[in-house]
């Protein structure tokens, strides 16, 4: 309990919002509306875990909103272009992964700060997009792609199938495979990893990898429930990745932290907006109290470092 | 071996001097009416929104912090400021003044954060980055916006001085003065750069770390009040959405300009380099009827290779050193 202190604080701050909301908004509950909620927190979530691991490496991406744009519209044009949905999911993930690695190789082989060469990368993507498409929405995508053609809720249903799974492999694979654990050890000390026989550039390009793959999944995922696919889709994303990440307790300085205290980040941060329309607060709230939330988390772990030492 | 790294870091920024020049030239080829004083004014008065925030982030990076909700606070301020003079019926001066004192409050609350609990800035400001802009939403209901400024006050933004020079470049020059004055100048200043070498050297050299560091922050919070002033006097509107990304371009301008994220290293001089090479790429293209989205792409595709080069230059330069001792 004390270890995972900041985890069970923000499950529990998430748990006492449900409970608010099962006894003044019993709304909130309906199938079709935690679908819906679940449904938009679950591209945020596989974000926020590739995220994540990248973040204990002690590497950070703010380009994701830019992969994400691109791994969508790439997706739509190539199913608009009578490609089988498979092999057009098959390309954007590998579109997303070429991203990465190109990430991963300014930081991992010249040893560049991964917080400029990401910035640089999230202008260069976002707009060459822009002049591509000219702001143009992708439309017309035949009916096969929304829901995978499977209908609403059966398709809401398999997204979230696809997404609990790859979120337990990926929790379970941080904690118990020894890649996972690569990323903790060049996270706490590159060089001591390093001197015990690991390879920290190989590693952190490698996680620049996984967490483009992980873009395109939850691009593909977001992808399938709307009609037309927005080129500006994703702004902004890299910001709530990271805020749900750091409030799920992720240390920014590398080494700490597990996913299932992402997941009760994202599910905190996503639930806020949803609440407020419940809780008949105007909507326009919800930036600031995830502002706050982030602020609370990260104040009440320094406050409760600073006791202790 | 300190003698190389040095010239290293003058030798980037004459290669951005030379980059400057060299834009210049070509655009002065391709574009119509670049090459005037016009356009000189005009690019000026266009980037010292900018210029002011990448003038106040070059400390903080030198600190090796960062500031990403200067972006926001210029939004918060817009509106506040919009907000005091319509529906509080505050005098146009008397309202300018709070503007500055809330965006120094918005940096305090920055400062008191990472200095008083150890917190890394990137995540400080993330969070306020957030709240800041939420709240300017949350004021305005993300719809109101305020218009209708007096003339005297919009002077500050489209008002010109006799000569043909736009009131806020002149805002803009005392700015980059003092502020290269303070950082070069000073024993001061150079303690930003002692900070972020080592912050525990410097504490045990006897420098109030703490108090540095809150300056460095509550001073990039007050000019994103004065830029929020200037951005409102020359749009002649005071939105939520004001210096959106602002942060992003004020930081892309700083490491450009030669400064380490890491802290520690970096110059005023270049990071005017940086505003002045992203501003005049940006004119530039729209003056040559290129695609403005081009810009954005030169903008990544020049820090990279800024930052490429600069690594594998002080590579190069250190190995033969270590080959000459």
């Amino acid at each position: 309990m004390k270890r995972h202190f900041r985890e069970w604080s923000v499950a529990a701050t998430l748990g006492l919002l449900l409970i608010v909301l099962a006894i003044t908004a019993p709304g909130f509950f309906r199938t079709r509306q935690l679908l819906s909620t679940l449904s938009t927190a679950i591209p945020v979530l596989l974000v926020a875990c590739g995220m994540a691991i990248v973040i204990i490496s002690r590497q950070i991406d703010v380009s994701v909103g830019s992969q994400f744009a691109i791994c969508s519209v790439l997706a739509g044009l190539l199913v608009r272009e009578h490609w089988p949905v498979a092999a057009a999911a098959a390309a954007a993930i590998a579109a997303g992964v070429c991203l990465g690695a190109l990430n991963g190789f300014f930081v991992a082989a010249l040893g560049l700060p991964s917080i400029v060469v990401t910035l640089a990368t999230m202008v260069t993507w976002r707009e060459a997009l822009r002049w591509c498409r000219e702001g143009e929405f992708v439309r017309d995508l035949p009916s096969g792609f929304q829901w995978f053609g499977l209908g609403q809720l059966p398709g809401q249903l398999s997204i979230l199938a696809i997404s609990v799974a790859l979120f337990l492999f990926l929790a379970w694979a941080l904690k118990y495979l020894s890649a996972g654990r690569f990323a903790y050890a060049i996270g706490s000390d590159a060089e001591a990893a390093r001197l015990a026989g690991l390879r920290p550039r190989w590693i952190t390009f490698w996680v620049f990898v996984l967490l483009g793959g992980l873009t395109a999944i939850a691009a593909l995922l977001n992808a399938v429930r709307f009609t037309d696919i927005d080129p500006k889709t994703g702004t902004g994303l890299e910001f709530s990745a990271i805020a749900a990440a750091v409030v799920g307790g992720i240390a920014i300085s590398g080494g700490r932290g597990n996913l299932w205290g992402v997941l009760a980040g994202v599910l905190l941060l996503a639930c806020i907006g949803p609440a407020l329309v419940f809780f008949r607060w105007p909507p326009q709230w919800e930036k600031a109290l995830q502002g706050l939330i982030i602020l609370a988390a990260v104040t009440a772990d320094g406050w409760r470092t600073k006791k202790q030492s | 071996m300190n003698f190389t790294l040095r010239s290293s870091s003058s030798l980037s920024e004459l290669l951005l001097f030379v980059a400057l020049i060299l834009e210049i030239v070509i655009f002065s080829f391709t574009g119509s009416n670049f090459a005037t004083k016009n356009n000189l004014f005009e690019i000026l008065r266009l980037s010292t929104e900018i210029g002011l925030l990448a003038l106040v982030m070059t400390p903080i990076i030198l600190t090796g912090g960062i500031d990403l909700s200067v972006g926001s606070l210029l939004g918060l301020c817009a509106i506040l400021f919009g907000k005091m003079w319509r529906d509080l019926h505050f005098p146009i001066a008397l309202a300018a003044f709070c503007t500055l004192a809330i965006g120094a409050a918005g940096g305090l609350l920055n400062a008191s954060l990472i200095t008083r609990l150890n917190l890394p800035p990137l995540i400080v400001t993330l969070g306020s980055f957030s709240l800041f802009r939420g709240l300017a939403e949350a004021i305005t209901r993300g719809v109101d916006n305020f218009t209708d400024f007096p003339a005297s006050f919009l002077f500050l933004g489209q008002g010109y001085l006799p000569g043909g020079i736009p009131v806020q470049v002149v805002v803009l020059l005392v700015a980059s003065v003092s502020i290269w004055l303070l950082i070069h100048q000073t024993v001061f200043g150079r303690s930003f750069r002692a900070i972020g070498f080592s912050s525990e050297g410097a504490l045990f050299a006897g420098l109030p770390v703490k108090k540095r560091l809150t300056l460095a922050y509550v001073l990039a919070g007050t000019v994103a009040g004065l830029a929020a002033l200037i951005y409102v006097a020359r749009v002649g509107q005071a939105k939520a959405d004001a210096g959106t990304g602002y942060e992003l371009l004020a930081i892309t301008a700083v490491v450009l300009g030669g400064s380490s994220i890491f802290g520690g290293t970096g110059t005023v001089h270049g990071t005017l380099l940086g505003v002045a090479l992203l501003a005049v790429l940006k004119v530039g293209l729209i003056l040559s009827d290129q695609p403005g989205e081009l810009a954005g792409i030169l903008t990544g595709a020049l820090l990279l290779a800024a930052l490429s080069g600069n690594i594998l230059l002080t590579k190069f330069l250190m190995r033969r050193a270590a080959i000459t001792k």
